[in-house]
């Protein structure tokens, strides 16, 4: 509130007021998503939208849910976020101690490397890595979605992770081994608390692009429907003949509170997260 | 902070390793087991649930009758199935064992080298003999079969009676008056497309051109010359690009539909007229105007004449890759059948490539007549050559259309530019 | 990593500690290394290995051997004017993009301090809401709210039934109005943090000298901010010059007759859609090279502020 203190009275009421609203301009679109899908049938096909609906009704849901299998799409989805989530953290964790708390020879390359290999555009690789999937027999399974995206998360992951564990004092570290710690308790058991709030941070981004996948999924997963994800389900909903608005937008709905609640859970840890990460 | 040129040792290093891009083995496959799972796809269509009913009474019966086996039948979107395809030749293992392809696609298919040679089990096949010369081209490469043919697909005109009526209008006999009859259309009821067209509906705007004197490329097996950008083509582009005016189709709205989009539009009542096919029969009796509509062939450019029409369809293929290749040939020949073809034609209105059979179903249902006449006028087909697929899934055409429809370029800058890239693609893979 | 080994056995023989902390950090990298290798540098050596062949889908399927064509695919792709175009579309709409995320994310960070707690956690809420979404249904959101016959926008404005996806420009403005608004909550939650890091004296200091509002982002925040946004602008740049989604899926495709191509969609319609695997590499090769360019002069301008790395 330190800042609030010098700003003028009226300025101060009108910078809440803006705040506010455009609060709701961007949360206007998700609002609008929910309403949509909440809609009764033909209401949404109304040429005169109104913003908000007279007799809530959950057939779009139901037509979702009664989708095949949507249930398992839904956990396909659930194990390929939080494996990559999982995956990518501790390899990060491991990698981004090795580049801050370490000096050898590669160390500068590896980090330009690092840096370098943000900037890969994804799509570009698909050809390729449908050709490495189908050589290891992964095509098909989760495997071939969990795999590339623990890799094309890792960069960014150690990059941001290296500001937090930089800012663990070196001197901690001394004092560990003065007292006998060997390098792994230290590793788990000093360094890794300290650092996990920038783990929950680096995660969200890892687990985004695991979740919004849709590309892989429509690459690789080619016959067994049942290894499908969210993404591909959402897809079924526009069909030719007429897209099925309601359908759609409720199973966007499925679709983004996951993340959502993901978000709200680390919101705190994110905002001082990337003030760390970003520090250095 | 140094930052030295290390990154060349990786790229020593991979050098090293250096190894030409992958190939697949795609090469057929010596198992054929008599039990397991069969994998199929086929397409979904507008209003897929009849057809799946149909599908699922063969495949039941065919269960039935070869035991220990288990049919796994999947609807693949039309728009995006060539990735699939190729995804499926890319990777045998994810293959299907049969699969419904569109014959513009059988070309392309067997020089991918994804298809199997069916053409002995064919030649046993009883029923095999009745298909219809058309049909048995559209399978046939270079002297083998490479499938059987599922049904034929012409396009017609659709117009709504209740609205011709209302104001007063006569069914078009020319190009011309098809133009003029969709604008008074639009006029008196201006909610209404005149006659709903799309900018990526190919098969909707080849007629114009054809009727035209106009042809996609001019050859022969293989060699092919594109000739959309020739004087009667552009006369045909000409015609239907200015179909995407405010007062019949607006450009904003219309250009960028394809086929299924303005069937859709039709059903839905929200146009006079549309070109629609045979296999749109039932999407249309679904939608809000069955009872309030008839269909003629679609006028030519002199009256009386009908503009010749792609000879459209599909067929039912067995992959070389399958490891059930007895099976596969068997399951091929039940969906491909003269029994349920007939029933197909019943449940979706698509039109059998069995001459008999179709000549039974068009005495039964009359609505088949502007179609069977329409066929029998002569149809014209897309060239027959592999580079057929890549013209088709780049989009060359939809984009010429798209690009005059836009205003971007002139018909005859956008039909030089797309003859260019056709005429690339004949080169390579021709 | 030869180097490594040679240090491992130097270092065994004198003495014990410096082995542990010379082969420590290469175990610690190995799992990364390892996957990054196999799934990030092996694909990208044969993304230009496929480049240079002539490889549709009879190549890939083996119905037809590969043959290396050198530059081939890369001469033709520079002899094109739809190349070029869409080269020029994507610069152009990435830096429109760029510009936009960060004006709207820097101007509600300083927004954000300047509001007590519960504006303060509905803006941050919201724009966490937005962040959170999925690109595919937030591109399909947006989409349904300029849809011309069932959007509630065109209601509001009350243009009919305009189509926003059919013009150029205005296809390309909304697909920046969702990507605007799906990342500058990135923006602004980083700057935000980079702001509250700045020590209260020194804009108390600043306000108290009279210095306007505008002078002291200007003047006393924007310099200390700097590392911060060289991040955030850097990290834009990069997500939005590989726009895909929004653009895939807001404009199907690519637009009518393709206006609406950027490289990251040209790129993949070439190569899935048509099948030139060669040429689709070989543009996907062209955005390496022009990324890899964007972080060269992103890591001079780390170095010049004496960043260690």
């Amino acid at each position: 509130m330190r800042s609030v203190s010098f700003v003028r009275r009226p300025w101060r009421l009108l910078a809440e007021a803006s705040a506010l609203l455009i609060a709701a301009a961007v949360v206007f679109p998700l609002y609008w998503m929910v309403l949509s899908a909440f809609r009764p049938a033909g209401e949404i096909e109304s040429s005169t939208p109104r913003p908000w609906t007279s007799s809530p009704s959950l057939d779009s849901f139901r037509r979702v849910f009664e989708q095949n299998e949507f249930g398992r799409y839904f956990l396909n989805s659930l194990v390929v976020a939080c494996t990559v989530v999982i995956a990518s953290a501790l390899i990060a964790f491991l990698a981004a101690t090795a580049v801050t708390r370490f000096r050898f020879r590669f160390r500068t390359t590896l980090l330009i490397m690092f840096l370098v290999a943000q900037t890969v555009p994804v799509e570009a690789l698909t050809i390729p890595l449908f050709f490495l999937m189908r050589d290891f027999g992964q095509l098909n399974t989760l495997g071939s979605l969990i795999l590339p995206h623990i890799a094309f998360s890792l960069p960014f992951a150690i990059w941001m992770l290296r500001g937090f564990v930089k800012a663990v004092p070196e001197a901690l570290e001394e004092a560990a081994y003065m007292d006998g710690a060997s390098r792994s308790r230290f590793l788990w058991q000093i360094l890794f608390p300290l650092v996990f709030p920038g783990l929950v941070a680096t995660s969200v981004f890892s687990f985004i692009s695991a979740w919004n996948d849709f590309l892989f999924a429509k690459s690789f997963i080619i016959s067994d429907t049942s290894q499908s994800t969210l993404p591909m389900a959402l897809l079924v909903f526009y069909k030719p003949d007429e897209p099925d608005w309601g359908g759609v937008m409720a199973a966007s709905t499925v679709m983004t509170i996951p993340v959502l609640i993901f978000f709200v859970l680390v919101q705190r840890r994110l905002v001082s997260g990337l003030g760390g990460a970003v520090k250095d | 902070m140094k930052l030295p040129a290390r990154p060349a040792v990786l790229l020593a290093v991979m050098a090293a390793t250096a190894c030409a891009p992958q190939t697949s083995a795609n090469s057929s496959s010596d198992k054929d087991d008599k039990t397991g799972t069969l994998r199929v796809w086929l397409f979904q269509e507008v209003g897929n649930k009849p057809k799946e009913k149909v599908v699922d009474s063969v495949v039941a019966a065919f269960e039935k009758a070869h035991e220990g086996t288990e049919v796994d039948v999947e609807y693949i979107p039309v728009e995006t199935r060539a990735q699939r395809v190729k995804a499926a030749f890319n990777d045998p293992a994810s293959a299907p064992d049969v699969m419904e392809y569109g014959n513009t696609d059988t070309a392309g298919h067997v020089k991918d080298g994804g298809l199997l040679d069916v053409t002995e089990e064919f030649g046993d096949w009883p029923e095999a003999k009745d298909t219809d010369p058309t049909a048995r081209q559209s399978v046939t490469v270079a002297g083998k079969v490479y499938g059987a043919p599922f049904y034929v697909g012409v396009r017609a005109l659709y117009y709504r009676t209740d609205v011709f009526e209302e104001i007063g209008l006569e069914v078009p006999r020319t190009m011309d008056e098809l133009a003029s009859t969709a604008r008074r259309i639009r006029a008196a009821r201006p909610e209404l497309y005149g006659l709903v067209v799309g900018g990526a509906y190919t098969y909707g705007a080849m007629p114009f051109v054809w009727a035209n004197g106009g042809e996609i490329a001019t050859g022969k097996d293989g060699s092919y010359t594109s000739a959309i950008d020739s004087a009667a083509a552009q006369k045909g582009i000409k015609a239907y690009t200015s179909l995407f005016t405010d007062d019949n189709c607006p450009a904003a709205k219309c250009a960028g539909m394809g086929g299924n989009d303005t069937v859709t539009a039709f059903a839905a009542g929200k146009a006079g007229m549309a070109i629609g096919g045979d296999f749109s029969h039932a999407a249309v009796e679904a939608g809000k105007v069955k009872g309030k509509y008839a269909v003629v062939p679609l006028p030519g450019v002199r009256a009386g004449s009908v503009a010749p029409a792609f000879a459209g369809g599909n067929n039912i293929g067995v992959l070389k890759s399958t490891s059930h290749r007895t099976l596969a040939v068997a399951l091929m020949r039940q969906l491909a059948s003269k029994k349920t073809q007939a029933s197909m034609f019943g449940a979706m209105g698509f039109l059998p490539t069995f001459s008999d059979v179709r000549q039974q179903v068009a005495a039964k249902e009359p609505y088949v007549k502007p179609f069977a006449r329409t066929l029998a006028a002569g149809t014209r087909f897309v060239p027959a050559s592999p580079a057929w697929a890549q013209i088709d899934s780049s989009l060359v055409l939809p984009t010429m259309f798209q690009e005059v429809i836009s205003g971007k370029k002139s018909v005859a800058a956008a039909s030089k530019d797309a003859a260019k890239k056709m005429d690339d693609a004949f080169g390579t893979a021709g | 990593m030869t180097a490594h080994g040679r240090m491992t056995a130097h270092g065994r023989m004198t003495a014990p500690r410096p082995w542990r902390r010379r082969s420590t950090p290469w175990l610690y990298l190995a799992p990364a290394l390892v996957v990054l290798g196999g799934l990030l540098v092996h694909p990208i050596y044969q993304l230009g290995l496929i480049s240079l062949f002539q490889y549709t889908q009879a190549q890939v399927s083996g119905g037809e051997p590969t043959t290396f064509q050198g530059l081939g695919n890369y001469t033709e792709l520079f002899a094109d004017d739809q190349f070029w175009q869409v080269l020029l579309a994507t610069v152009v709409f990435a830096a429109a993009c760029v510009v936009s995320t960060l004006a709207v994310g820097c101007a509600l960070a300083v927004l954000l301090t300047r509001v007590r707690a519960v504006p303060r956690l509905a803006l941050m809420l919201a724009a966490l809401g937005a962040w959170a979404t999925p690109a595919v249904t937030g591109s399909t959101v947006w989409l349904f709210l300029f849809d011309p016959d069932f959007g509630p926008v065109n209601r509001v404005l009350g243009i009919g039934d305009h189509s926003w996806t059919y013009g150029r420009f205005s296809a390309f403005f909304l697909v920046l109005l969702e990507v605007v608004w799906c990342s500058f909550p990135f923006v602004m939650v980083t700057v935000y943090a980079g702001i509250r890091a700045v020590p209260a004296e020194v804009l108390e200091a600043a306000a108290l000298d009279g210095a306007s509002q505008w002078r002291i982002w200007r003047s006393v925040l924007a310099p200390m901010l700097r590392p911060i946004l060289v991040v955030v602008t850097i990290q834009s740049v990069i997500w939005d010059f590989k726009v895909f989604t929004q653009i895939y899926v807001m404009t199907n495709g690519g637009g009518i007759a393709g206006q609406n191509l950027v490289l990251n969609v040209y790129a993949y319609q070439k190569a899935f859609a048509s099948s030139q695997y060669g040429l689709g590499s070989a543009i996907g090769v062209v955005m390496l090279l022009i990324l890899l360019a964007v972080t060269l002069v992103y890591l001079r301008l780390l170095r010049r502020q004496g960043a260690q790395l």
